[in-house]
């Protein structure tokens, strides 16, 4: 079975001091694999102060995205845990210490790959047990087997 | 009964909307409930048809003027006591 996020596109214990470093740290993953172009960071950046920090999805999650654009080359997921959790200026669900970033280069692509991480990501517990994962193998193992 | 549409709304149609609709999709399918869950981005979203439109608080502001069907602002997309309680509300008045 393919990994269902790859090993380059997994980070632990990312040094994010803002919810803008957070969301850089997830989005470089991405400008490395060749998967987006640097305005895409910018896009999503833009996006958390546009729509506000609805992206914190759940208690300690946040899922940086911004809309399908030219800015994307190709469909791809990253995944991020941050050494210090940081708020995103949502009261219910800060502070995040897990950042899941997607691209997608329209909307209807790569719904099955997001969808079975969506699943193992909405389990029960799953986000504190990432959070405390001690290597992108560890991590990728709690997902594949949610 | 022609089945229900439920547009599940975010920023962009290809993300938090979607963890919404699979949220959505499993409170039906616990309660026995067949509907049509897809998603829809907040630019787009009232010109798809559907039944109802479950959005978060803040985006709702934006449509919940102009919507020819009832808007669900979701406070938390992964409360599932939250959603679960305006799903099913929905569900049973549209059932009357």
């Amino acid at each position: 079975m393919d990994d269902l996020i790859r090993k380059e596109n997994i980070q632990i214990g990312v040094d994010a001091p803002s919810w803008q470093d957070a969301v850089r740290g997830a989005g470089n993953l991405l400008l490395q694999a060749g998967s987006i172009t640097t305005q895409y960071i910018d896009e999503m950046i833009a996006a958390v102060v546009e729509l506000g920090p609805y992206m914190v999805l759940m208690p300690g999650f946040a899922l940086a995205h911004a809309a399908p654009s030219a800015a994307v080359l190709r469909d791809d997921i990253s995944l991020i845990t941050l050494k210090t959790p940081v708020a995103f200026g949502n009261e219910e669900n800060d502070p995040v210490k897990v950042v899941l970033c997607i691209c997608c280069k329209d909307r209807e692509s790569h719904r099955t790959t997001l969808q079975r991480v969506a699943m193992s990501v909405m389990e029960d517990g799953m986000i504190d047990k990432i959070a405390e994962a001690k290597s992108a193998n560890g991590l990728l193992a709690l997902l594949q087997n949610a | 009964m022609e089945k229900i549409k439920i547009q599940t709304v975010c920023g962009f149609g290809c993300g938090s909307s979607l963890f919404l609709r699979m949220k959505i999709e499993g409170i039906l399918k616990a309660n026995g409930v067949d509907a049509t869950v897809f998603c829809g981005d907040v630019g787009t979203c009232l010109t798809n048809e559907c039944d109802a439109i479950f959005i978060s608080e803040e985006l709702s502001e934006r449509i919940k003027d102009r919507a020819s069907v009832p808007v669900f602002a979701v406070k938390n997309f992964m409360n599932t006591a939250e959603v679960t309680e305006k799903v099913l509300s929905f569900i049973q008045d549209k059932q009357q």
